[in-house]
């Protein structure tokens, strides 16, 4: 009972940031407010889904475990491609396939390098992410590349039931996913490969066919968090390497968010949520904004420190 | 001695005009309607350079001297900040935003909602038709002069390295566009091509490293101007210049930041000219355009144009002494 207690302190955490954000900030709770940070937090969210999927099928440690740092300039790439070809003319439907088809090319070129090459992942997607970086500046000439479309019209001021439809997007994605990560047999085999990989070995499982899907299933998600970001900014823009640092963040996390303290879907939604709300929160309680970032960090800080605590508490 | 005898007179009227803007501000400071009681939203693209830097302390000295509560925002310059702040400060409700540049396209949007959402929104460098006046330098004025030195220096005359990373932001534009319209009386002044892309951030260093790069490729005489819309490129690559020992290539840009003001002033410098704004006059102006509608006074102009200078080596400490630097 008290370890259960214990175990679910970061969620009570979260749960008392909200509840201070909901007394001191006038209009923190409105509907529109939170369904704001729903859609503010799709783009994030949905690239550290990604980076979960490969930490889950490549084992948690940092070093040597599944790392993508190429996810924020996979995304950046993806945005781009959308914007090129949609200027061109091209028809929706072939645009938004071929920029899906160039984030799961990234994710195919790193899963090999990864599978085949023996790469340490952080050190493969590290090179990737260089490569991408490059070939997104070749497509922009590193400058703003706006496009219209009616998707992104969608996407951005799209609702329907009231959610806006980037929060759909954020919560869509996170239910199929955790249906398939945290509930289907797939799922069930990835976590065996990532935290047991002798073992999953010994079981007849396939390590390497394993891997390679949670680096294809990243990059399904860093062109979804693409789409998302055209959306956003209507085109690609400069600086999208600057979300990956938030992304790790996220993705940290939001391991404190699960019962048995490894990554998981519903975990980084969480933490994606988390992050969304404070820095709302922060805006709307007039903090300036220089404080935003090292309030945050601290608040990391503490929530990561609280539940290595409480797991100690929980294996002696 | 024409040509001295014309730049003295135009640096007299200039002088005149600025000082003449001043008077009237100051006047006009008195008349100004208070803002006791209203929040006042100063959404920021970044507080990185100097122009941001003054424009921003303005507006919230002017917010606080007024007798209203300023709202600080600062996106650090990445577009998903600047746009999660746009959001969000519709959630705020402040009586007025006064948004203070940003990439148009990006922005625009979330401009409109913020002005759909019935909040009074104004800006700074940021021509949008969302907005119900645009606080800016006369960037048509200021493009154009800027173009007139670097011809009249380069003698109407070689090629040009030209910075252009930033044409979605519509003051870059108006600059570069003025420049363009320039050349073309003068067809033996030459863009190189490809034109050169400054970014954000480490302007500085990444221009340095493009221009130190490229002088390999032209040797003396090739290049006679470096171009950019703003000044920070402009320090980079007249660093390299200086660092090359190439300071026959005169280099170009505008805002007036004080290290290409300082570097203006060396002997044998390689800056030719920069055109100076007021950020602190522009951010002030904004915020009593603010005090003015909420007090009634609806019938503002779209844009408030705010008097810049172009600065050369002739008549810097001036320019200095004028702006109050």
């Amino acid at each position: 009972m008290l370890e259960a207690l214990l175990r679910r302190g970061s969620v009570g955490v979260f749960l008392a940031i909200l509840v201070g954000f909901a007394v001191a900030a006038p209009n923190f709770l409105s509907v529109g407010n939170l369904a704001n940070v729903f859609s503010q937090s799709a783009i994030l969210g949905v690239l550290a889904f990604g980076l979960t999927c490969v930490i889950i099928g490549g084992g948690s440690n940092v070093v040597a475990g599944g790392l993508d740092l190429s996810l924020a300039a996979n995304l950046g790439l993806c945005a781009a491609v959308f914007s090129r070809l949609n200027n061109v003319g091209l028809a929706l439907w072939l645009t938004v396939s071929l920029t899906l088809a160039c984030g799961v090319a990234v994710g195919l070129v790193n899963g090999l390098a990864v599978v085949l090459l023996r790469l340490p992942p952080l050190l493969a997607t590290l090179a990737s992410m260089n490569v991408l970086a490059g070939l997104e500046l070749v497509l922009t000439e590193n400058t703003v590349v706006s496009t219209d479309s009616p998707l992104l019209d969608l996407l951005s001021g799209g609702a329907w039931l009231g959610v806006p439809a980037l929060a759909w997007v954020l919560l869509v994605t996170a239910g199929l996913l955790t249906l398939l990560i945290q509930h289907s047999p797939y799922g069930l085999r990835l976590h065996a490969v990532g935290e047991y990989p002798q073992a999953a070995e010994a079981a007849g499982l396939r390590n390497a066919r394993y891997v390679l899907s949670s680096y294809l299933l990243s990059g399904l998600c860093a062109a979804v968090a693409a789409l998302c970001s055209a959306a956003f900014f209507s085109g690609s823009t400069t600086g999208s390497g600057d979300m990956l640092l938030s992304v790790v963040a996220i993705a940290f996390l939001g391991v404190v968010f699960s019962r048995r303290l490894v990554a998981s879907i519903p975990g980084t939604l969480f933490a994606a949520l988390l992050i969304g709300f404070l820095i709302n929160g922060f805006q709307l309680l007039n903090v300036s904004s220089f404080w935003v970032n090292g309030v945050q960090g601290v608040l990391i800080l503490l929530v990561v420190a609280a539940s290595s605590a409480l797991s100690r508490g929980g294996h002696p | 001695m024409p040509t001295s005898l014309f730049s003295f007179y135009r640096l007299i009227c200039l002088g005149a005009a600025l000082l003449l803007g001043q008077v009237c501000t100051a006047y006009a400071d008195d008349a100004v309607p208070s803002l006791a009681g209203k929040r006042i939203a100063v959404s920021m693209t970044g507080t990185s350079h100097y122009f941001d830097i003054k424009a921003f302390q303005a507006q919230v000295d002017e917010i606080k001297r007024l007798g209203g509560t300023p709202i600080t925002l600062d996106a650090g310059r990445n577009d998903k900040n600047l746009v999660t702040q746009l959001q969000t400060v519709v959630t705020q409700r402040p009586d007025a935003v006064i948004q203070t540049l940003g990439t148009l396209s990006v922005i625009d949007p979330w401009l409109k909602r913020i002005s759909k959402a019935g909040i009074p929104l104004f800006t700074i460098d940021a021509p949008s038709q969302y907005s119900l006046n645009n606080t800016t330098s006369d960037n048509v004025a200021t493009g154009k002069a800027l173009a007139e030195q670097l011809i009249k220096d380069a003698g109407g005359k070689g090629k040009i390295l030209v910075f252009n990373g930033f044409y979605g932001v519509p003051v870059c534009a108006i600059r570069y566009d003025q420049l363009k319209l320039a050349l073309e009386a003068y067809p033996q002044l030459e863009i190189i091509q490809p034109e050169l892309r400054d970014v954000i951030p480490n302007t500085v260093q990444d221009a340095y490293s493009q221009v130190s790069a490229l002088l390999n490729k032209y040797p003396k005489g090739s290049i006679s101007a470096i171009w950019s819309a703003w000044d920070i490129p402009q320090l980079g690559a007249s660093k390299a210049l200086i660092d090359a020992g190439r300071t026959e290539i005169k280099t170009y840009g505008v805002d007036g930041t004080p290290q290409v003001l300082a570097l203006l002033g060396q002997d044998h410098s390689p800056v030719g000219a920069v055109v100076a704004q007021q950020p602190a006059l522009i951010g002030k102006t904004a915020v009593q355009n603010v005090a003015r509608y909420l007090a009634g006074q609806h019938d503002l102009p779209r844009e408030s144009h705010v008097a810049t200078l172009l600065t050369t080596a002739a008549n810097l400490p001036q320019v200095q002494q004028l702006r109050g630097d």
